[in-house]
């Protein structure tokens, strides 16, 4: 590896960093209660200020990240000290290392050297991200065992219980399309969509809903949210973390959201592709400022339309958010194993039928 | 008066759309955002415009304050009359009608002959905002405020009122006199005890 991909790939896990823990993590802190109040007619935190300027609510995520930094970090009698400090931290990598396969960008040449805007182009990238995501698992589970706590427990178990069933039938939503595209490597999936009518939403959106709804149940927020049911459990794995590691959990799931919205952005809504206009034509668009500067503009539109999607689509969780009400437990394990998994495995067969006689055909 | 129950049926049986739980989740989804969009374009015209636009009820409280309805009931206040003396008889009838007897009277006579109260005590403490002195008092010498604000006090004793801090003007009383007048005085809103009670 030369010195240039070298500072290439840092640069490009840097921005993710960037996105994901620098901007997304506190902006979704804010906008889950900025959405939330202006959704049920109310307006939300918008008293903390800086020297008598609120920005809209903005400064809450501050106060509260100074707040949380310097609260007391409590282990209960009887927890098992080492799983207790390491159980956040288990639960916040997955979910960041989950993004390296997604591709939030094409490939450009700027002055001679090739830039392709994704941390890892994996072959296996589809299957990289559920074995990753079957990772966030432990975090949890140890959360609620390490705890010595009966509600942290029941969280774990149920957590467990849940994200087993539910990445089944995630792998298996996304099977279909993996035989449509004729590919496991994200960065293939993506320039697959180059064309707006192989998209994976326009052939695919019964598996996006199933997609969609196996991602949130893999991220425990409402409506599965049964794992840390704050009626029932109180807040059940977390119940016992205060301090940062209390909001380590809170980044996992803020970041895990990210990574939902960049894994449907990447197989169902075509990346970083505009609509109707494929790459080339992008770049021949500015080809008036020289080849070298309209791909950095063609470059520059693909990271913006990709994280205008993203952005979409976590507006879209975040509805689903506050809209559905909480599944019972027995609720969430028959939909997952009796409604979501029959149903994938019907989509499945449908799509290679489609294959096989050709309506659908593969790109 | 009777009751109106609405009875809710318990036993419904949902139409196979609505057990597919996706369209009627996605309705769901659409008032929420309805709702999100009308009060994002409201709060936007207020930073605009200024005006309320918007479904949003909540007061900015310490900035703005609520508008206080006429037959609101605040803190009891004694009227002083145009002449500058209280109207208040010291009869008594307050004292005796006041529930948690929060009211304590010493009263004494001038030189005219009139009867006035020397000492008025109110104990802020104790009053439950009732409104009971108010209609027991014949003189309308004692009404309901419309004062709500900075009520609380850390020490009791800071709000143990006496004469001087209840007297208000009769002008700054007259919605809430006008209230009572219509609500005791005019036959028709009278309670009249039919035969139903």
């Amino acid at each position: 590896m030369g010195i240039a991909e070298m500072i290439e790939t840092i640069v490009k896990i840097g921005f993710i960093i960037g996105l994901t823990i620098g901007f997304f993590a506190p902006m979704l802190a804010w906008v889950e209660r900025k959405q939330s109040a202006v959704m049920q007619d109310r307006i939300g935190a918008n008293r903390a200020d800086f020297f008598g300027f609120t920005v809209i609510g903005l400064l809450h995520s501050l106060a509260d990240a100074i707040k949380l930094i310097f609260k007391e970090d409590f282990i209960p009698r009887g927890a098992e000290r080492a799983l207790h400090t390491l159980a956040p931290v288990i639960a916040v990598i997955p979910s960041l290392i989950a993004f390296a396969v997604i591709p939030f960008g094409g490939k450009y040449t700027l002055w001679g050297h090739e830039v392709n805007l994704v941390i890892a182009d994996l072959d296996v990238g589809v299957l990289y991200v559920f074995a990753i995501s079957s990772l966030a698992t432990y975090g949890v589970v140890i959360a609620g065992w390490a705890s010595n706590n009966n509600w942290s427990l029941l969280g774990g178990l149920r957590a467990s219980a849940q994200m087993f069933s539910y990445e089944v039938a995630m792998g298996l939503t996304v099977i279909g399309l993996i035989m449509f595209y004729q590919s496991l490597s994200m960065v293939d999936i993506v320039a697959k969509q180059d064309n707006f009518f192989h998209w994976g939403i326009i052939w695919h959106w019964p598996a996006f809903v199933l997609f969609l709804a196996c991602a949130v149940a893999e991220n425990k927020r409402v409506p599965f949210d049964a794992p840390e049911a704050e009626a029932e459990l109180v807040a059940g794995y977390f119940t016992e973390y205060s301090g940062m590691k209390f909001v380590m959990f809170w980044t996992a799931e803020f970041i895990e959201m990210v990574t939902i919205a960049g894994l449907c952005v990447a197989l169902f809504f075509g990346g970083h592709h505009v609509p109707f206009i494929t790459d080339a034509e992008l770049a021949g668009g500015f080809s008036f400022l020289g080849p070298n500067v309209s791909n950095l503009v063609a470059m520059l539109i693909g990271v913006g339309v990709f994280i205008f999607k993203l952005v979409a689509l976590l507006i879209l969780q975040m509805t689903i958010r506050w809209t559905m009400p909480r599944f019972r437990y027995d609720q969430i394990m028959k939909l997952g194993w009796k409604m979501i998994l029959p149903l994938s495995l019907t989509w499945i067969f449908i799509v290679g039928v489609g294959i096989l006689t050709g309506v659908m055909p593969s790109p | 008066m009777a009751i109106t129950v609405k009875k809710v049926d318990r036993n419904v049986t949902m139409t196979l759309w609505e057990r597919s739980y996706i369209p009627e989740m996605t309705r769901g989804m659409i008032i929420t955002m309805k709702h999100f969009v009308v009060n994002l374009a409201g709060l936007a015209l207020e930073v605009v415009g200024g005006k309320r636009h918007r479904k949003i009820m909540t007061i900015y409280y310490p900035e703005e304050n609520p508008v206080i309805p006429p037959a609101y009931r605040g803190r009891p206040a004694l009227v002083r009359a145009e002449n500058g003396q209280e109207k208040c008889v010291a009869c008594g009838l307050c004292e005796v009608a006041c529930p948690p007897r929060c009211i304590s009277i010493v009263g004494g006579e001038r030189e005219n002959g009139e009867r006035y109260p020397v000492s008025y005590t109110l104990d802020g403490s104790r009053c439950i905002f009732c409104g009971l002195c108010e209609e027991a008092c014949p003189k309308e010498a004692i009404v309901m405020s419309h004062d709500w604000k900075n009520l609380c006090e850390h020490d009791r004793s800071k709000m143990i009122y006496d004469k001087e801090t209840l007297l208000y003007p009769e002008r700054n009383l007259k919605k809430r006199l006008n209230v009572i007048r219509e609500k005791y005085f005019n036959a028709k809103l009278y309670h009249k005890p039919s035969e139903k009670d």
